[in-house]
């Protein structure tokens, strides 16, 4: 008897979760007063609902709370009656743990050898652990951000000084003993993220894949209870179970018919999807630490016109860095050169380069720019950088001289350039002379000896400027590429993880619907559930239940 | 000229619609619900969809790229993206979506103001694109990743407001506002229940709304995990493309940039909340949302705000230089 009002009290009531009740501790105080003592009053579906917060909320704490093993039991004997899917139907990725924890104990038996592997792998797979694993890795994360990176020690004495320190115990000595000048490559941080990994492995190993063993045994529903436990259900009087199948099938379900039972499914790569989600990030981090541990990194100025060879410039990152052949490759910086907008702002850098193996022979040319850099025997060359090396004069049609430019440091990240020509006696001890100033090299500013404004002349328009008697020609102006050269054999893992990551949570996106259905006589009970799209769910279960046709005649049959 | 002139015009059409709209909003929360009002302003909030979709298209003409360089182009592309998120449940018809407007509509015209308003019109011209900044990848990364902050956003103001709900910080304004959200589903199911239960009058009342309230609570659960689901997968799409950006274009494909570092923790809060929903209570996943909701904000402003690091073109202090 009580069984049956069970059945009726959840079936009034479709999609509750007890959740929302019991989540709050106001709320659940709010409930009990209004139901208990109104009870006797209520009448019809009230009665039922008010019947089934108690029934559901009994049913579903084992979920909510996980700590201890005798709500299982109370779950199984609740099932007893029923076949075992309903022991599954706790569902949760929480449910599988604890089973898995429960049995870690019992092998206990077996010895050390086998123990401890298995509770390590529990004790990892737990998720408040790997949540607490995830917080750590953000916190630490953001406490990289707010802490200046990659500065000298006396840089952190000054900002966080003993005597003041910040938040009434934050000092520099917190930050370096705890290498938070270097977060992202100090033990902390990278410990944690060795222990998230761990944990994605565990939690993959005892947890996801048993969802996919679950998910496939999870099959017909021979009981009508068990249907309409369901989050969804709904009872169809005069229907077919033929008729649902159909209806399913052209909304994309796959159906399984057996006798009176139905079994549908749609979207089950949404369920296994996140097991992908879990191997990518492996993947990535596989490949993450291939490239800290294996590359070659190094950058290198130089002039236009000038030479240099790959393995001098590239310098190990990592105990695995092993150079190859392409190390003795020779870069020849052909020309360099920019492009400007018409407002003057500088709209790209170019770089014609051309690579030369040892026997002096021309293997590639290309010119790089931002965002194309040039690919090479595993060597990755990047326009980075630029700097202004020489200008070209001609001093009173002498020369062409060429002066050496030097950058001067001003504030903001805009560049400045300035050279000098003495004028008249060298040796004297305070020389004057014109000095040339250049944001670019597009244009150079000239300042006679006062240090007054001459004029500005173009390095290629041969327009000559006369200043205090002194005519100067400004040849031409030779810039200096900035270039970055590195090997990274971690790339094409990580690019691999990218790409799996991507597709397998755009996968995940998708819900997996299940529905049971059976023929109970001329009626037919549908109960159904779905891990994604909850709330669009019943609305797209009423849709398809409105599709399937009342059989009219029934009466006469039965 | 003509673009500049088009673009003006809309800006200052899209801008009065708001302020339009946000009286609407105003009249109807404080005063009471109107219906010819409310339509009015969703046609208002329509008009200023078509009217922001112009203003993006003159740019991306004008400009010759996707205007997403700076921040007054990713805040204007930002309401675009919660105009389409508020505008979806009218394309789909679906009613249960509905009580998303109460969260996207004031996201959207708030979101819209503050790009239109004073507060950054040094930026309003169009810069031209850095050398960084020119490649396709430009477009998928930012718009993508503007997309994700729109319905990330979307999502945990939901949980922010469940949050509101279930601690009961119910002012007056509140309740009214909840008749706002109210989902004439469930709406109808209560008079249902007070119908069949007008003997105890009272009771009943008190119980519906504790029932109708816990629907609610639960759709908005269910809604935010849904589009923070969405918003999720836009933000992966968005930081990996963007690492195979950077591969490209800085030298390597991460860089502890501290704008890529708050996107990896937003990226990383938001994974704990998708987590948090397999078996925790919803309050607790609702509580990882809304420190989502803040740290989305770091990322997508503060970062910005402080203008270092490798993103620094989006910043205020790129103008003043």
């Amino acid at each position: 008897m009580e069984a049956l009002i069970l059945n009726h009290a959840i079936y009034s009531k479709p999609s509750f979760r007890a959740d929302f009740f019991f989540g709050p501790p106001l709320l659940h105080c709010s409930f009990k007063p209004t139901f208990y003592p109104g009870n006797s009053g209520f009448q019809g579906s009230y009665l039922k609902r008010s019947l089934s917060f108690t029934v559901t909320c009994r049913v579903k704490t084992p979920q909510g709370n996980k700590k201890n093993d005798g709500n299982i039991a109370k779950k199984i004997i609740l099932s007893e009656e029923v076949p075992p899917p309903l022991v599954e139907e706790g569902g949760g990725e929480n449910e599988s743990q604890e089973v898995a924890g429960k049995t870690g104990k019992m092998n206990g038996v077996m010895g050390l050898v086998k123990r401890f592997p298995r509770k390590v792998l529990a004790v990892l797979s737990n998720l408040p652990l790997a949540i607490g694993e995830m917080f750590a890795v953000a916190a630490l994360m953001a406490l990289g951000t707010a802490i200046d990176q990659g500065e000298a020690p006396e840089f952190y004495f000054q900002k966080y000084p003993e005597d003041n320190p910040v938040l009434g115990f934050f000092t520099w000595r917190w930050v370096l003993t705890l290498g938070f000048d270097h977060m992202f490559s100090s033990p902390i941080f990278l410990g944690t993220l060795v222990l998230l990994g761990a944990s994605l492995i565990a939690c993959t190993y005892t947890t996801q894949i048993p969802i996919v063993k679950v998910a496939k045994r999870w099959k017909f529903l021979q009981s009508s209870e068990a249907i309409l436990k369901q989050e969804f259900s709904d009872t169809l009087p005069r229907a077919s179970i033929q008729d649902l199948g159909v209806v399913l099938m052209g909304a994309g379900y796959e159906v399984f018919l057996k006798g009176p039972s139905l079994y549908a499914f749609k979207g089950l790569a949404g369920r296994f999807a996140p097991i992908g989600v879990h191997l990518a990030m492996l993947l990535i981090m596989a490949g993450g630490t291939l490239s800290a541990a294996g590359s070659f990194r190094g950058s290198v100025t130089v002039p236009q016109g000038l030479n240099f060879v790959v393995g001098d410039v590239l310098g190990p990152t990592g105990f695995l860095s092993n150079p190859t052949e392409a190390f003795n490759t020779e870069v020849h910086v052909n020309r360099f050169y920019m492009d400007y907008y018409d407002s003057g702002e500088v709209s790209q850098f170019h770089t014609d380069l051309s690579l030369y193996d040892l026997d002096g022979k021309e293997v590639l040319r290309k010119t790089i720019s931002v965002n194309d850099p040039l690919r090479y025997g595993g060597i990755t060359i990047y326009q980075t950088d630029w700097s202004f090396s020489a200008l070209q004069i001609l001093k009173d049609n002498e020369g062409p001289f060429n002066l050496a430019v030097a950058p001067l440091k001003i504030n903001g990240d805009k560049k400045l350039f300035g050279t000098f020509l003495p004028v008249g006696d060298v040796n004297s001890p305070n020389v004057k002379g014109i000095s040339m100033l250049a944001r670019d090299l597009q244009s150079i500013v000239l300042y006679d000896q006062e240090g007054k404004f001459a004029g500005v002349r173009r390095p290629n328009s041969k327009l000559p400027i006369d200043i205090d008697g002194t005519k100067i020609v400004i040849v031409d102006a030779i810039g200096s590429s900035g270039l970055e050269l590195k090997t990274d054999p971690g790339v094409p893992i990580v690019y691999a993880g990218f790409g799996a990551l991507m597709l397998t949570t755009c996968i995940s996106y998708l819900s997996h619907s299940q529905i049971w259905a059976l023929q109970d006589g001329t009626a037919v009970v549908i109960g159904g559930k779905t891990n994604r799209a909850k709330a669009e769910f019943p609305d797209e279960m009423d849709r398809l239940l409105n599709q399937i046709p009342e059989i009219v005649e029934s009466s006469t049959s039965k | 000229m003509i673009f500049s002139t088009l673009e003006h015009i809309l800006t200052h059409i899209s801008f009065s619609i708001v302020s339009i709209v946000i009286t609407i909003h105003l009249i109807t929360l404080l005063v009471d619900e109107i219906v010819g009002l409310y339509d009015s302003s969703e046609k208002g909030m329509i008009a200023t969809f078509f009217c922001i979709t112009g203003l993006l298209v003159t740019r991306w003409i004008y400009l010759g790229h996707l205007p997403l360089s700076n921040l007054y182009e990713s805040l204007i592309f930002l309401s675009w993206s919660f105009f389409i998120i508020h505008l979806v449940p009218y394309f789909k018809k679906q009613k249960n979506l509905f009580n998303l407007n109460a969260i996207t509509a004031p996201s959207a015209i708030f979101t819209q103001g503050f790009a239109t308003s004073g507060l950054l019109t040094e930026m309003h011209q169009s810069a031209i694109l850095v050398p960084a900044l020119q490649s396709h990848w430009l477009m998928m990364h930012v718009s993508m990743m503007v997309l994700g902050y729109a319905a990330l956003l979307c999502g945990s103001l939901l949980s922010v407001a469940l949050l509101v709900i279930t601690f009961r910080k119910l002012i007056r304004i509140f309740s009214k506002s909840n008749n706002f959200v109210n989902d004439p589903l469930s709406f109808g199911e209560i008079q249902y229940v007070s119908e069949r239960n007008n003997v105890l009058q009272t009771t009943s009342f008190l119980s519906s709304r504790n029932y109708y309230r816990s629907q609610l609570i639960q759709q908005l659960d269910l809604w935010s995990y849904r589009i923070i689901g969405l918003g999720f997968i836009f933000l992966t799409i968005g930081i990996l493309s963007g690492a195979v950006w950077a591969n490209e274009a800085w030298g390597s494909y991460w860089n502890w940039d501290p704008k890529e570092t708050w996107a990896f923790i937003t990226w990383t809060i938001f994974a704990i909340y998708l987590h948090t929903r397999t078996n925790f209570k919803s309050v607790n996943s609702a509580i990882v949302a809304s420190m989502g909701f803040l740290i989305i904000w770091i990322c997508y402003f503060g970062v910005n705000l402080l203008g270092i690091g490798l993103h620094s073109y989006g910043s205020f202090t790129s103008i003043s230089n």
